[in-house]
């Protein structure tokens, strides 16, 4: 009984800041409905989350680290990274389940290194991850130096056709997460990002729970680099480099905060929608792609700002 | 004695012992290297990456980032030749005309850290996209060249053999150590990278050290821009790309903190020959672009794992 109540106030004060973000969330996408009615069909919707589900997965990426009390500015490479081995790998002698493997082992292989030189060699995350993301963008050049490679073809249809797989794959994804906060190293992010000491007074595995936290991370994004090629059916080595910097902007539209411990994935979910919806909507408004980005500007300004300043105003 | 050997282990000591043994070793490895010509190239290239790297360590000190200095330096480079009128023999108008529209870029930044409480990483990546937008609606993606006298003089004269690019890090330098160790601004950029809670209760005014500080940024990435467009006489959209991870790396390989309130630019000066003269010898060894990449990752991070190690706190 008592455990119920304070879990309900953890996820009451997690949602506090939410519910405005929520609104925005929604009045975007009305206006999108609006303009674009096609999007409440199967295929509109499964366009709509193909649209958005890396950037959804790479900033799901983010607040994981930003929960530790870490950030990546590696995950652009690595959406390349994993891009290019999908697309070298899987059409080849390694077949579809081969070349899963190997995505998904160099997303946790990367994801661990990071976390292990982050942790246990107690180098700062955001230089670790810098000088990372040469190595990481060098190895998808070696792999692929132009954009080629192939996908199978039913894995794109299956992926990037018109069902909303996608969007099953995040429910998935999402429900996969609220286990793993169940067990005691999902337990121990929050504790490990807010208060490490503590926590490990407490008996947090601290190190573990962070490498952990990390190679999660680099899974995810390797897999939005899977889910980019059998969208485009091809590798491009470059081509995550934009979600570097939306991943994080992302993260924090979403109520993640760069100190750890603050941040929930119904945060990263709704602040990528955002983005994504922002994007699409100044696409379709027939905005230069130039002017697209002074908005993005000044609406992520806008965005993070207006929060901050009502609790100014509330606490005077 | 002792103080020889306070002086070794100081971390810009170390960096600079380090710049020192590689210089040495690729000298007698590769004939050439070690030229004078050479050396001065080196410092040539070194001279933007510190000049960017100083606003760069400025903000980091004092406990933030700043991630749109290489839009700053973009948006300086294309802005000073439309900034240039045709009637100013010395071209004087110019290059102060883009110093203040750079330095008002640095103060917007500080604006919405101080007074809108944006933390740095965002305010500056959104300050960054803004720009990249902003440019290619005014310059409309051409390269844009320049022949403002004094621009050009900056980037090609060589008074008494020394560039004139190198001679302007040599006083920005020193403007910036005066500042840091020996001005009460100095003390207070410590103060509330330190303890921001404990600077204001102090009596420091936050928000306007902020302003200075990120003012003081955007300033010196628009000096760099200038040298680099008179440099290379052209200007064009990502030209100041390659100087974002690199001001950062040269502050981090100095021993400044990157979680603000220890450092100096001391340090920073070696951390950017370093960065250079890595860059350098991995144009040597001739690899493909990917390889070349994973050497340019993997030396930073050896580098940093053998001295960028953030004390226990």
């Amino acid at each position: 009984m008592r455990a119920s109540a304070l879990y309900w106030r953890i996820q009451r004060r997690r949602n506090r800041g939410l519910t405005g973000l929520f609104l925005v969330v929604l009045a975007f996408l009305v206006l999108y409905v609006i303009q674009f009615p096609g999007l409440l069909t199967i295929t509109g919707i499964s366009k709509f989350t193909q649209n958005w589900f890396p950037l959804a997965l790479v900033t799901m990426a983010q607040v994981i680290l930003m929960l530790t009390g870490g950030i990546s500015l590696a995950i652009g490479p690595l959406v390349s990274l994993g891009a290019v081995i999908a697309a070298t790998t899987m059409t080849g002698t390694l077949g579809v389940g081969g070349g899963f493997l190997a995505v998904c082992a160099a997303g946790l292989g990367v994801g661990a290194a990071f976390g292990a030189i982050v942790t246990l060699v107690r180098l700062p995350a955001i230089v670790v991850t810098l000088a990372g993301s040469f190595i990481i963008a060098g190895a998808a050049l070696l792999i692929l130096e132009r954009p080629g490679g192939s996908m199978p073809v039913w894995l794109s249809d299956l992926l990037a056709g018109n069902t909303p797989t996608a969007l099953g794959l995040l429910v998935l994804i999402l429900i996969g997460w609220k286990l793993y906060l169940k067990t005691p190293w999902g337990l121990g992010i929050y504790a490990a990002g807010e208060n490490p000491v503590a926590a490990f007074r407490a008996g947090v595995p601290v190190h573990q729970v962070k490498i952990a936290a990390y190679a999660i991370s680099g899974l995810l994004t390797a897999l939005a680099g899977l889910f980019v090629a059998a969208q485009t059916g091809s590798g491009d080595p470059v081509i995550g480099t934009p979600l570097t910097l939306n991943s994080i902007a992302a993260a924090v539209l979403g109520g993640a905060g760069f100190l750890g411990g603050t941040g929930t994935m119904r945060g990263a979910i709704l602040g990528s929608i955002l983005l994504s919806v922002m994007i699409n909507v100044m696409f379709f408004l027939g905005f230069d792609p130039m002017v697209q980005y002074v908005a993005q500007g000044l609406i992520i300004v806008g965005a993070v700002a207006l929060p901050q300043m009502s609790r100014l105003w509330r606490r005077p | 004695m002792s103080r020889v050997m306070t002086l070794l282990r100081h971390r810009a000591m170390l960096t600079l012992l380090v710049v020192i043994a590689v210089w040495v070793v690729a000298g007698f490895a590769r004939d050439g290297f070690a030229s004078y010509g050479h050396l001065r190239y080196l410092l040539e290239l070194a001279a933007v990456i510190g000049l960017v790297a100083a606003g760069q360590t400025l903000v980091v000190i004092g406990g933030g980032i700043d991630l749109s200095v290489a839009a700053v330096i973009t948006v300086s480079a294309i802005a000073l030749p439309l900034l240039s009128p045709a009637g100013d023999p010395t071209g004087i108008v110019g290059f102060v005309a883009t110093l203040a529209l750079a330095g008002f870029i640095g103060f917007l930044n500080g604006a919405g850290i101080a007074a809108l409480r944006i933390h740095p990483l965002i305010m500056t990546l959104a300050m960054a996209t803004f720009l990249q937008g902003l440019l290619v609606l005014i310059a409309g993606g051409s390269a844009v060249s320049t022949d403002n006298p004094l621009v050009v003089w900056l980037g090609s004269a060589r008074p008494a053999g020394i560039p004139a690019g190198i001679m302007v890090w040599v006083v920005v330098s020193l403007a910036v150590l005066v500042y840091l160790h020996r001005t009460p601004g100095g003390a207070r950029i410590y103060a509330i990278g330190t303890n921001p809670l404990a600077a204001e209760l102090s009596g420091v005014r936050i928000g306007r050290v902020t302003m200075r500080l990120y003012a003081l940024s955007g300033l010196f990435a628009g000096l760099a821009g200038i040298l680099v467009l008179g440099m290379n006489r052209q200007g064009y959209v990502g030209i100041g790309d390659p100087y974002l991870l690199s001001s950062i790396a040269a502050v981090v390989l100095g021993g400044t903190s990157i979680l603000g309130g220890a450092g100096t630019y001391f340090g920073t000066i070696p951390g950017s020959i370093l960065l250079v003269t890595i860059t350098a010898l991995i144009t040597v060894v001739n690899a493909s672009p990917g390889w070349r990449s994973i050497l340019f990752g993997t030396l930073v991070l050896v580098l940093l794992l053998l001295a960028g190690r953030e004390q226990r706190r």
